[in-house]
């Protein structure tokens, strides 16, 4: 099981006019082959930000203040245009969150992805439209050939996220990312959403990172999590250990705000709101909507703490609390 | 969001002070906003307290028969910016013509704001036919070449009215002519508002329309509307300079436009004539229009982010 | 196809009811003191009784308000726009009057979108850079002058301090001619109104086009364009501008019937014999036929300018046809 992406110490900062945003504040982790990645945390915690800084598309006021990127151990210079854009599309494939303003609307399907791959193939128009319709019909669109003439507008919000899909795998990308895939569809059309992913992943052998803020899905289609809290890994954990044994007061947080079939209890959502990423509050960040607060978490940021098997926590009481899934 | 959407619900009030106070804040950071909030001020307070600074009476003659006429600027310390021909002084002339500009940019503003709040609100609060029409109508406005009609209006009034109006006239005429925009803006946003859950939810507590349209709505709308507001007393202000430099205006009262109009009958000799009072409407509309685009910014926070 | 054509035919047939809207509107206005004869009486003293005579006879005056306009808008129809209080027939005058407006406008507003939309989207991909400020701050200043009043301070420089262009007209009558032939002539007498009507419309332009812009450079499928590897020259030119001038050549084009409401202070700064500075002479000397003839001409311009628009907006937006 090899690795395929590497994000080190990554801060990504913007600049803006109220301040500076530290929306992403020291985050690491990896992405081995064959072993999908969940990125969790709420709207705000910075798991958009992570990513995209990663493929080196933060746009200004936003960039990259230190931290290191590799893809199969080479570093990559994110500084460099050049550089990371031989990354984007070719390594690593993004399907962004909303289908219905993830294409131009202004040019037919056939000609967004016919584009994309002749950036990354030195092939010819008929043949990169060729291309095309063979990529539709990866991603289940029935009658590729005549929906390549369709304009964004003319599919359904779940065909369109098929679409997404197929511009995100032209670059025959090694790892692809999935940011919250399946917010803004239906319930029956997510299932298929979903299922497609699965398929691809096995069939073309492609790694997957999914970014989102649902645990359901965390637990349906990963094997390791990051949990981002403001910006900061709160807790890294194999998906299965984490739904056991939480230990971040956040992915319990998290974990209870999750209505679940099998138990009958309540549901306890998150008090308070994300902090304010212009002046974090002081120590842990999550203290101020932690229940087991202590004068230390007000003081020090805790670090994040390898705990053995391949778990890391940052939180300076996990050994002390204990932490319960509600019953 | 949502979370916070619905925290926030039974303290709406709350909410909207905060909202207001992040606008400030916006508004503050915001230099040209600023500026142009600074250039209003000053604006006001000349149209308000020029006549007591001014020199001479508002289009006085003084110069024609005092050997004074015709003077350049910059010579002769009485008249610092020169005088006309026909003896008025620049100086007293611009502090004079501030007053008429004003009346003319904002009261014809308040008129087309308030017809267009009504139309707008009716159009957009109420579906049906009457609506649709109040829509055609206000679309039909936005094609009119209005300049010209309201040129054509404003001289025939100035034939039938005999010029005892005065600026009114034109303050009436450009009040009709202005509200299609803040009608059209006004209705869009009640029809997105009246979506929202705070309005349904004082609805289905059984608030009766008219309380609605007033409590939650038009406090909601008023943010485009200020802002529109703004820009369409610089509109204003523009118009009624072409309108008076044309001639169209009314002869007996100070306004930028009408020195315009007799500096450009001099121009091949007295330049100043043309050169100062054009700098004065120049700075006046562009603290209406840095205004408008500095609230504009400030209370919609979404093209600055 | 059909449905495109359709669209057309449903776009051009709301031009009727503006179209109707513009000519009461005219007529009521002309009317207001019961007639337009007891108007250009009040108004102009010198009035001869045959002038006066000839207006009845235009007017049908001795008919009721509604059956006069009836019959001034389908004289207006055939073609029959009267005869003018001083000059002869209006129709065969007004001809020259729109080529010379749009002599001057129509290069104006070219060169404007090739000016103003460059540096529209400089200024909006440089957001918050020097760059980025000045260009705003120039445009607020050009949208923040009257237009004639530019064309005056150009006409002061370049005319009488510096002696380099005429001010007046639109060519010269008789040699001798500006920079020896009357071909160049003609381009001396564009220069300084085509100036102006370039310079304002440039600041208008560009704030349209760089609000239009950042709004569509945060759109989710510039960042997926992006993020798909497409070179920013492609993200930004084939994607981003296609979808951010769309909304400014309709607006443009919607607004051409103010650019042409400006035509009456410029045209008349610069004597340029046009539509503006015809209507501006006409208005104020009460040759109503004239007035109201010019008015309906401006009127017919703009609806056609906004079809032309709409078509323009068909052809490069395919939403727009199933709508």
């Amino acid at each position: 099981m090899g690795e395929l992406l590497r994000v080190e110490n990554l801060r990504t900062y913007f600049f803006t006019e109220a301040g500076v945003v530290k929306a992403v504040d020291d985050v690491s982790f990896v992405v081995n082959e064959g072993e999908p990645l969940g990125l969790v945390g709420e709207s705000g915690s910075g798991k958009t930000v992570t990513v995209l800084s990663a493929m080196g598309i933060v746009t200004k006021p936003g960039r990259i203040v230190s931290g290191k990127i590799f893809f199969r151990g080479q570093e990559l210079d994110h500084a460099s245009e050049n550089e990371m854009r031989k990354i984007r599309g070719k390594k690593i494939g993004y399907v962004s969150q909303d289908p219905n303003s993830s294409l131009d609307p202004l040019y037919t399907i056939g000609n967004q992805l016919q584009e994309v791959i002749r950036t990354h193939f030195e092939v010819s128009k008929d043949e990169g439209w060729d291309r095309g319709i063979k990529l539709l019909k990866l991603v289940g669109i029935p009658e590729a050939e005549t929906r390549m003439k369709s304009f964004p507008h003319e599919l359904s919000g779940g065909m369109r996220q098929r679409v997404a899909i197929a511009r995100a795998l032209a670059g025959e990308p090694e790892l692809l990312v999935a940011d919250e895939p399946t917010t803004n569809l239906d319930v029956t059309i997510q299932a298929q959403v979903l299922e497609l992913l699965k398929t691809l992943e096995k069939d073309l052998q492609m790694s997957l990172i999914l970014i989102t803020h649902d645990m359901g899905l965390i637990a349906e289609m990963t094997d390791r999590v990051v949990v981002l809290y403001a910006g900061k890994v709160a807790e890294e954990a194999s998906t299965h250990e984490l739904f056991q044994t939480p230990r971040h007061p956040y992915s319990a947080a998290l974990l209870n705000s999750v209505p679940r079939l099998d138990r009958k209890a309540a549901l306890v959502p998150i008090g308070g709101g994300i902090p304010n990423l212009i002046t974090p509050p002081n120590g842990c960040r999550f203290h101020p909507r932690c229940a087991f607060t202590k004068q230390v978490c007000m003081d020090q940021i805790p670090p994040l703490e390898d705990i053995g098997g391949r778990r890391a926590v940052s939180c300076h009481r996990w050994k002390e609390i204990e932490l319960r899934r509600n019953v | 969001m949502s979370d916070a959407n619905s925290a926030a619900k039974p303290k709406q009030k709350q909410r909207g002070a905060s909202q207001a106070a992040v606008a400030w804040r916006r508004f503050r950071r915001n230099k040209s906003a600023l500026a142009g909030a600074v250039i209003v001020g000053f604006f006001i307070f000349i149209s308000i307290y020029g006549i007591f600074f001014a020199p001479y009476p508002s289009r006085s003659y003084y110069c024609l028969t005092n050997g004074c006429a015709n003077l350049p600027p910059f010579v002769n310390w009485a008249h610092p910016l020169g005088t006309e021909y026909s003896g008025i002084d620049v100086f007293s002339e611009i502090l004079h013509g501030a007053l008429g500009d004003l009346y003319v940019g904002v009261v014809a503003t308040a008129i087309s704001v308030a017809v267009g709040l009504v139309i707008g609100a009716f159009a957009g609060y109420r579906s049906g036919a009457v609506s649709a029409m109040l829509l055609g109508i206000t679309q039909i406005f936005f094609t009119l070449p209005v300049l010209v009609i309201i040129l054509l209006f404003a001289r025939i009034a100035q034939i039938l009215v005999a010029q005892g109006l005065g600026l009114t006239l034109i303050v009436v005429i450009l009040g009709i002519f202005g509200w299609p925009t803040i009608a059209f803006v006004t209705r869009g946003e009640i029809l997105r508002i009246k979506e929202l859950e705070f309005v349904q939810a004082a609805r289905s507590l059984g608030a009766s329309n008219s309380r609605i349209l007033f409590r939650h709505i038009l406090l909601n709308v008023m943010s485009p509307i200020i802002v529109l507001a703004s820009l369409l007393v610089a509109g204003n202000i523009l118009t009624e300079v072409v309108i008076s430099f044309l001639g169209f205006g009314s002869p007996n009262t100070s306004t930028w436009g009408l020195l315009l109009q007799e500096g450009f009958l001099y121009v091949r000799t007295s330049w100043w004539v043309s050169l100062f009072p054009g700098i004065a409407v120049v700075v006046a509309v562009l603290g209406f229009n840095l205004l408008g685009d500095g609230l504009s910014d400030a209370l919609n926070p979404r093209i600055r982010e | 196809m059909g449905s495109l054509l359709n669209y057309v035919i449903r776009r051009a047939l709301f031009a009727i009811p503006v179209f109707l809207a513009v000519s009461i509107l005219t007529f009521l206005i002309t009317n207001a003191a019961g007639d337009p004869v007891n108007i250009v009486r009040l108004g102009i003293r010198s009035i001869t009784a045959a002038q006066l005579e000839q207006l009845r006879l235009f007017f049908h005056t001795n008919e009721p308000v509604y059956i006069r306009y009836f019959y001034w808008l389908s004289d207006f129809l055939r073609g029959n726009l009267g005869q003018s209080l001083y000059t002869g027939s209006v129709a065969s005058r007004i001809i020259p009057w729109i080529g010379t407006t749009l002599e001057l406008q129509i290069p104006a507003l070219l060169l404007a979108l090739g000016i103003g939309i460059p540096i529209g989207v400089y200024s909006a991909k440089h957001q918050y850079s020097k760059g980025d400020y000045t260009i705003t701050t120039a445009a607020i200043f050009g949208i923040s002058m009257p237009t004639f009043w530019i064309g005056i301070m150009l006409i002061i420089v370049f005319s009488y301090y510096l002696p380099w262009l005429p001010a007046y007209g639109a060519y010269s009558a008789y040699p001798p001619y500006w920079w020896g032939s009357p071909f160049l002539d003609a381009i001396a007498h564009l220069i300084l109104p085509l100036s102006v009507l370039t310079l304002v419309s440039v600041a208008t332009i560009t704030r349209l086009t760089r609000v239009n812009m950042l709004e569509v450079l945060r759109q989710d499928y510039i960042l997926a364009g992006r993020a798909s590897g497409l070179s920013e020259w492609k993200v930004t030119y084939k994607h981003a501008l296609k979808n951010a001038i769309t909304p400014v050549l309709t607006i443009v084009g919607l607004s051409f019937g103010t650019l042409l409401a400006g035509a009456p202070a410029l045209e008349t700064t610069f004597s340029w014999p046009g539509l503006g500075f015809a209507f501006v002479r006409a208005a104020s000397t009460l040759d109503l036929p004239t007035v109201q003839a010019i008015i309906m001409i401006i009127t017919l311009m703009v609806l056609a300018a906004n079809i032309l628009t709409d078509l323009a907006y068909a052809f490069l937006d395919p939403r727009v046809r199933i709508t």
